[in-house]
């Protein structure tokens, strides 16, 4: 009985302190964002909050088996200068200890798969449905080997990039966005064998998503904070399936803006646009 | 000549001659001396007239004619380096080819770790050669340590022995099996030749098709390794079935038994699928078959990997927990707790493994099926801590010895279980989305693969050193490198749930600079923990022909390999023991295992 005081007072203890560090890491970061470092979408919200959930009972446990396996390892252990005997106790069932400790871990394990993580989904497919997703702004995702070209069909731009040309995807704060994610070539869209399969992933989004050559993905999501891949480098799109030689360059800067700026961003990008065209003397007949 | 010599050289003769008969037949457009046609067939011949080379001439293709076997087992150390028949021979091999193994993929581990110190290329020469580095580094770990050190290695040698037989069913076949594993090395090691891979070792389509060449030699390194591995399972899972010794009862089976016959099991299941799979990859390289691009089905290609892939990872864990409770009983001398639980633990392991495959793929099912996948991967943590139960109840009021093996024991059950915790976050789909290929799965996978069955390997290989050499290690230096890699290997890959969640992804030797003082301080650990590896290895080395003589039962133990002289004689056990009480009963009034009467009369 002594030692299993002991092993519940010290677990009480260390594990104490253990939660306590948890807690301050759990409420670090901006926004509360601790082990994510940095979310700023509402699906990350969804996976943070399951981790700080799981994370928490993941301590509980683990320093609850840490402590039952040190404390044995310590107390009954053959010390120097004595001499190896059979152990006193010879108890090979203890009916009381296998019972709570399958129907604990039954318990558990159902009440994780209950919640954060239908619980969690089920917050992820509502934020798919098209009631929750009206005025979405849509963003047509081209993955290649080895870029990201974003287009934005209701501003007729068919590709954004900055100003020293390459692709940067622009958002406006709180509005849903409706990511439309294909693998192909736009400039070699005859040679589909040649794609392969890329994820698209914001790492302060808190998501990814694969794109699957021949197949069309979508993915709703809101910005929540105004930031940019200059506040954050977790604010970036990283390809996150491996996808050949290009597979580490595969990112592109990402702006998250007021309604005001994103208005100004696309007025811009038409102008870029059009000299672009005028250029290349495509346009004309167009206009 | 040696046979392992004269293997290479006929395997090298028969390359190139069948390389160069199907150019004849099928030149190539691209080059006079090679074509992916010719290299497969090449190959293929390589490995059978290796095989022939090694002793399967003399062994095996002569009986089959009808003719007598006329092989001859070298004396002495050179029987290692030919065909045998003994299992314990074949079980040493197994462990020198698997160390090899481990060894070549630890330096091209060390150089990765290497390249990561810094966000720009330095040792590589490009982003394609870092791929390559990962892909045969995984490659090799996975197929050839992994799945076969403690299945191969330790399961040929100490099976038998632990239900009390002298030799296993089909010696012929795992005499020829380990031989695979060598060869399996060479060829993923030597894909570079051919221009490597950037698919990493799961092969993904519809990327392999737009491979250069040397994604070949991964497809049929992997054949080789994994038909090494489906001998092993049909040799030992025959011999566990009949073999046992009188009184070897099912509810006597030892623990490393069970654990050797739910993984092959799952090994006679699952081996079959991916060897399949591969052959499909082949054949849709060389003919072409459009089955996995864009033109077929991508997702498909994954489906197919990991229906085989998630039942790979229990095959590396399970003879890991079964060790724990092959040794804390002895080393606690303190009956096993709730055996028939650890048992059924297993067995619950092994079916499940089957159903959760899609959790590698969270970021690319349907909806509809991430509710279940997600449902039976949380499941499976139940039978899985089944094992924990057993060891923490066995543990509790023994007396226990906390020797190197008992240490690295606790230290496995202590890595593990950050293994399995850090993988309840993985099932979590939401939090899926946000770490699934990043470095915090990579940090999860090394706390299983490392964390539990390499150093249960290592707890394995230091309990059995008497039994192999008949000699004892050097308690305190034991001691001493298993503390070093204990803290080395958490310093480096607690790390890597870190770097995870700050958004480093996986197969990158570029990524953003925010991440580099993190990633320095990871590799620092890596190289310590590298050099940790290297000093077990010799220490063993040293004990093997150097250390103190020991007792023929040193730990005091019950079970069978224990009853017979150490190191193992020439014939297991010169009298068919016969049981006639239970392995893990310990306490002063346990009755003697062995039947102490007659042979004769025993029934
Ligand atoms: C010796 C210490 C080891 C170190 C420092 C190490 C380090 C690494 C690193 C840095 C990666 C690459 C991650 C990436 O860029 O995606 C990796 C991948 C991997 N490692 Fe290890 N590793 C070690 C041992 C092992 C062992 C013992 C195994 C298994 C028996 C193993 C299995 C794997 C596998 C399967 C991969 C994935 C390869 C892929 O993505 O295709 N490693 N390891
Ligand atoms: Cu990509």
């Amino acid at each position: 009985m002594g030692d299993l005081v002991a092993v519940f007072v010290i677990w009480l203890v260390a594990g104490g302190l253990a939660e306590w560090a948890t807690v301050s890491w759990i409420n670090s970061g901006p926004w509360d964002s601790g082990p994510y470092f940095y979310v700023a979408s509402n699906l990350g919200t969804v996976g943070l909050h399951a981790f700080d959930f799981l994370l928490e009972f993941a301590v509980a446990i683990f320093m609850l088996v840490v402590v039952m396996i040190a404390y044995s390892a310590v107390r009954f252990r053959v010390r120097r200068g004595e001499r190896p005997s059979q152990a006193p106790s010879q108890s090979r069932y203890n009916g009381t200890f296998v019972g709570v400790w399958i129907v604990g871990s039954i318990v558990l394990n159902l009440l994780f798969w209950i919640h954060p993580t239908a619980s969690g989904l089920e917050a992820v497919y509502a934020a798919q449905l098209p009631q929750n997703n009206k005025n979405a702004l849509i963003v047509d995702v081209a993955a290649r080997q080895w870029e990201w070209i974003f287009s934005y069909p209701q501003y007729g731009i068919q590709q954004a990039v900055n100003n020293q040309g390459f692709d940067a995807l622009w958002l406006p704060v709180n509005r849903p966005v409706e990511f439309v994610l294909k693998s192909y070539d736009p400039a070699h869209n005859y040679e589909n064998i040649d794609y392969v399969i890329h994820s698209f992933w914001i790492p302060a989004f808190g998501v990814k998503e694969d794109v699957v050559p021949g197949q069309t993905r979508y993915l709703y999501l809101i910005p929540t904070h105004i930031t940019s891949t200059k506040t954050n480098e977790m604010v970036r799109v990283q390809c996150a399936e491996v996808c050949g030689g290009g597979h580490p360059y595969m990112e592109a800067d990402v702006h998250v803006v007021t309604p005001q700026a994103f208005a100004a961003w696309v007025q811009h990008q038409k102008h870029l646009q059009a000299s672009i065209l005028n250029l290349e003397g495509i346009v004309g007949d167009e206009s | 000549m040696a046979p392992a010599m004269r293997g290479v050289l006929w395997g090298l003769v028969a390359f190139f001659v069948f390389n160069a008969a199907t150019l004849a037949v099928d030149p190539s457009a691209e080059s006079p001396y090679a074509s992916q046609v010719s290299v497969t067939v090449g190959w293929f011949a390589a490995m059978i007239a290796y095989l022939l080379g090694i002793g399967g001439l003399e062994a095996v293709a002569r009986p089959m004619f009808g003719l007598s076997d006329t092989w001859r087992e070298a004396p002495g150390w050179r029987r290692y380096f030919g065909f045998s028949t003994d299992h314990k021979v074949v079980g040493l091999q197994y462990m020198l080819a698997s160390a090899g193994g481990f060894l070549v993929a630890g330096l091209v581990a060390m150089a990765m770790r290497y390249q990561l110190m810094t966000p720009y290329l330095t040792i590589f020469g490009s982003t394609s050669d870092y791929l390559t580095a990962v892909g045969i580094h995984g490659t090799i770990m996975m197929f050839s340590v992994a799945t076969v050190f403690m299945v191969g290695g330790l399961g040929n040698y100490l099976v038998p022995l632990m239900i009390g037989t002298n030799r296993t069913v089909f010696p012929k076949l795992s005499g020829l099996s380990v031989w695979l594993v060598p060869f399996g090395i060479l060829t993923v090691a030597l894909s570079p030749l051919l221009g490597g891979f950037t698919t990493g070792w799961r092969g993904y389509q519809p990327l392999a098709g737009s491979d250069t060449n040397g994604i070949l030699f991964y497809y049929l390194g992997i054949v080789a390794l994994t038909t090494s591995s489906f001998m092993v399972a049909l040799n030992l899972t025959t011999t566990i079935i009949f073999r046992r010794a009188p009184g070897v009862t099912w509810n006597r089976l030892p623990m490393f038994a069970w654990g050797i016959l739910t993984v092959s099991l799952l090994n006679l299941i699952w081996l079959p699928e991916i060897q399949i799979t591969y052959l499909m990859n082949l054949a849709e390289r060389l003919v072409p078959l459009n089955l996995f691009n864009a033109n077929g089905s991508p997702a498909m290609y994954l489906d197919l990997f990991w229906l085989f892939g998630h039942p790979e990872v229990y095959i590396v864990v399970v003879p890991a927990l079964a060790v724990w409770n092959e040794i804390l009983p002895v080393m606690g001398k303190k009956s096993l707790f709730a055996r028939p639980v650890a048992v059924l633990g297993l067995v619950f392991v092994m079916l499940l493994s089957g159903l959760v495959w899609a959790h590698h793929m969270f970021t690319n099912i349907r909806a509809t099926e991430q509710l279940p996948f997600s449902f039976f991967t949380e499941m499976i943590s139940i039978p899985t801590g089944f094992a924990y139960l057993a060891a923490i109840g066995t543990l509790w009021r023994s007396r226990l010895q906390v020797n190197t093996p008992t240490l690295l024991v606790l230290m496995s059950m202590f890595n593990f279980l950050i293994g399995g915790l850090t993988g309840l976050f993985l099932a979590d789909v939401p939090i899926n989305y946000q770490i699934h290929n990043t470095f915090w799965v990579v940090g999860h996978f090394h706390y299983t693969i490392i964390g539990g069955m390499v150093f249960s390997s290592l707890a394995a290989m230091y309990y059995w050193l008497p039994k192999f050499s008949g000699r004892m290690f050097n308690e305190f230096w034991g001691k001493f490198g298993a503390i070093w890699i204990f803290i080395a290997f958490n310093a480096t890959f607690g790390n890597f749930f870190v770097l995870g969640l700050r958004g480093m992804n996986r197969w990158v030797p570029v990524y953003p600079g925010y991440l580099v003082p993190e990633n320095v301080w990871t590799s620092i650990a890596a190289f310590v923990l590298g050099a940790g590896f290297l000093f077990h290895a010799a220490h063993l080395w040293w004990a093997w022909y150097r250390g103190e003589k020991a007792d023929e039962n040193p730990w005091g133990a019950r079970t069978l390999e224990w009853q017979t002289s150490s190191p193992t004689p020439e014939v297991n056990f010169s009298r068919p023991p016969i049981v006639a009480a239970n392995f893990y009963s310990y306490g002063d009034d346990a009755p003697p295992v062995l039947w102490a009467g007659d042979a004769s009369h025993a029934d």
